[in-house]
């Protein structure tokens, strides 16, 4: 299930060089409720993306990442040192929580620089300024947050959360609310900072989020480490999996017949007016259909995958997981 | 550092509309002794002594100290919880005691400055020119002392509980208004009492409810000590505190 490669930032087992985090068969619950289970991974310079659907325990990751929320067993560090507990560790690690919170009685340059100023830097406002330019949001530095919308309080957190520079960022679900520009503009903005050797880790659930910022890729699902891996091989492993199809054509039956003798179709269903097509072969499929129906002169009115949304695919590497349970941990 | 975080809790407090609503109930003292003002007889000598001291030692320290108190205490440090803003404040290299020696010194100052109206307009009202004027400095000094163990101790409730203001209520209506009043030990135990003991340790005006006080000095000790406690218990509580994400 691990598609681990050599040049990965984001391991599951042991790194060379000591890793930016590190997370030891860490395991988080709430009372009976397990939010994280037993994970392991390491983490280095570069960019990683957590990817699990809502409820996964990317967030609870993120916030124990960053020291926000103390692991129930195992052991959680950031650059060498524990993250709880440890106020210190903050001058080298930012973090952006998902929730909104901004103080929204202060201008955006008065809520960065105070961010500034609580780390003790000792020229705020050059920090200051610096910050929101990255950002780009000087054409609102000087209105309240409180009147800010959801992608900009987004912007002006990140602000705040990079004023000190740091080595590492956190950034809980940061493409939240913001518009296609605004994102794009996010998604270089961490590029950059990523070519400048820093660290960062966010959380999404959107697949296409993680393909163009996600250079390694964990995959949480169930508070597990479904998968780890540069973004091809996940998405391979995605699309490797089995796919049904559902069909609606001119003659069903015969297509259904037509259908069985090739390589790339596992299984054909009649149900009602509807035929349901599994397969093991994506691209395959996708390629012969169409060649099956043209020579056997039917008519097809609908060719459509059944299952494509982000949560069945999430549902077959959780079936990975128990099936392989221990195999990441 | 402190005066940065205390200066921004002032705003974010100072803007809430219970702000307005509590600069109301302290005017109610001040309007009730301009009642007396207009309509009591002079029929006993030191009959505005006693109104006065009627008045600050009940009304206002037995109401608009705790419920002020109340409504900016739990929500200096309790307002940045509810928000998530408190993760700007712990992520950061930054000592625990300070967050909350800053949130308790804005807490202190706001809820100080509206009990203040009270003092200053009932005495200016009832005692200006007056022999027991010294009223008036007595329970300014006395509600600053009270207004600093209440917001002890209500910042130390929002960091405890999620509903630290239905449970701060219970705690200043039924513990401070009732129970202290009528149990003469608990008196020990009581944040109004510390008060009016100050209060009366600090001028030489004789009334019968300062005389039924506890003296000054058991008071300043035991204000002291709940102060003292309660700031460590904020402090720890603090550096013990996760942040739960709302999945």
């Amino acid at each position: 299930m691990t598609t681990d490669n050599s040049t990965n930032g984001a391991t599951s087992g042991l790194g060379a060089a000591a890793p930016v985090i590190g997370l030891t068969e860490v395991s988080k619950w709430y009372g009976n409720v397990v939010a994280v289970n037993d994970v392991s991974f390491e983490i280095g310079p570069g960019i990683t993306g957590l990817l699990g659907p809502n409820g996964a325990g990317k967030s609870t990751l993120l916030h124990m990442m960053g020291g926000l929320l103390r692991a129930s067993s195992g052991s959680v560090s950031v650059l060498g040192e524990p993250a709880a507990g440890n106020p210190e560790v903050y001058r080298k690690v930012g973090i952006v929580l998902e929730r909104e919170a901004v103080y929204g009685s202060l201008t955006g340059w008065d809520f960065v620089r105070m961010n500034a100023k609580l780390h003790g830097i000792p020229d705020a406002d050059a920090a200051t300024k610096q910050a929101i330019v990255r950002v780009d949001m000087e054409y609102a530095q000087d209105r309240l947050t409180g009147g800010y919308s959801k992608g900009m309080k987004q912007r002006i957190k990140i602000a705040a959360a990079i004023v000190h520079d740091p080595q590492v960022l956190i950034l809980d679900e940061p493409f939240n609310g913001a518009d296609p520009r605004q994102r794009l503009h996010m998604i270089d903005m961490l590029r950059a900072m990523a070519r400048e050797g820093r660290t960062i880790v966010f959380s999404s659930h959107i697949l296409e989020e993680m393909e163009r910022l996600g250079d390694r890729v964990l995959v949480i699902v169930s508070g597990r480490l479904a998968a780890s891996g540069d973004f091809r091989a996940i998405r391979r492993l995605m699309v490797d999996r089995p796919h049904t199809f559902r069909v609606a054509s001119s003659d069903n039956r015969r297509f259904a017949q037509a259908l069985v003798g090739d390589a790339a179709v596992t299984a054909v269903e009649l149900e009602g007016g509807q035929l349901l097509v599994r397969t093991n072969d994506y691209g395959r499929f996708t390629l012969e259909a169409p060649r099956i129906a043209q020579s056997a002169g039917i008519t097809v009115r609908e060719l459509a995958p059944s299952d494509e949304s982000l949560e069945s695919v999430f549902e077959y590497l959780v079936a990975g997981v128990r099936g392989g349970a221990g195999e990441n941990s | 550092m402190i005066l940065l975080i205390a200066s921004v809790t002032l705003r974010q407090v100072g803007r809430q509309r219970r702000m307005l609503l509590l600069v109301l109930l302290a005017l109610v003292p001040v309007l009730v002794s301009l009642l007396y003002r207009f309509a009591a007889t002079d029929d006993a000598p030191d009959g505005h002594i006693q109104f006065a001291s009627g008045i600050l030692a009940t009304f206002v320290v037995n109401l608009v100290l705790p419920l002020s108190a109340l409504l900016i205490g739990t929500s200096a440090l309790g307002q940045d919880i509810d928000e998530g803003t408190i993760a700007y404040l712990i992520a950061k290299p930054l000592a625990r005691w300070k967050v909350i020696v800053a949130k308790i010194l804005a807490g202190w100052v706001l809820t100080f400055g509206v009990v203040l109206i009270s003092v200053v307009g009932t005495g200016a009202i009832v005692l200006v020119g007056e022999d027991g004027f010294s009223l008036v400095p007595a329970f300014a000094v006395a509600v600053a002392a009270g207004a600093l163990a209440y917001v002890v101790i209500f910042v130390a409730l929002s960091l405890r509980f999620s509903r630290s203001l239905i449970i701060g209520l219970a705690y200043v209506f039924v513990w401070e208004a009732i129970i202290s009043q009528f149990i003469t030990g608990v008196r020990f135990l009581s944040v109004r009492a510390y008060t009016v003991g100050i209060a009366d340790g600090l001028t030489e005006v004789s009334t019968d409810i300062l005389d039924r006080s506890l003296a000054a000095t058991p008071a300043v000790v035991l204000l002291s000590i709940l102060v003292a406690l309660g700031t460590w218990y904020s402090v720890r509580a603090l550096t013990r505190y996760q942040i739960a994400e709302r999945v």
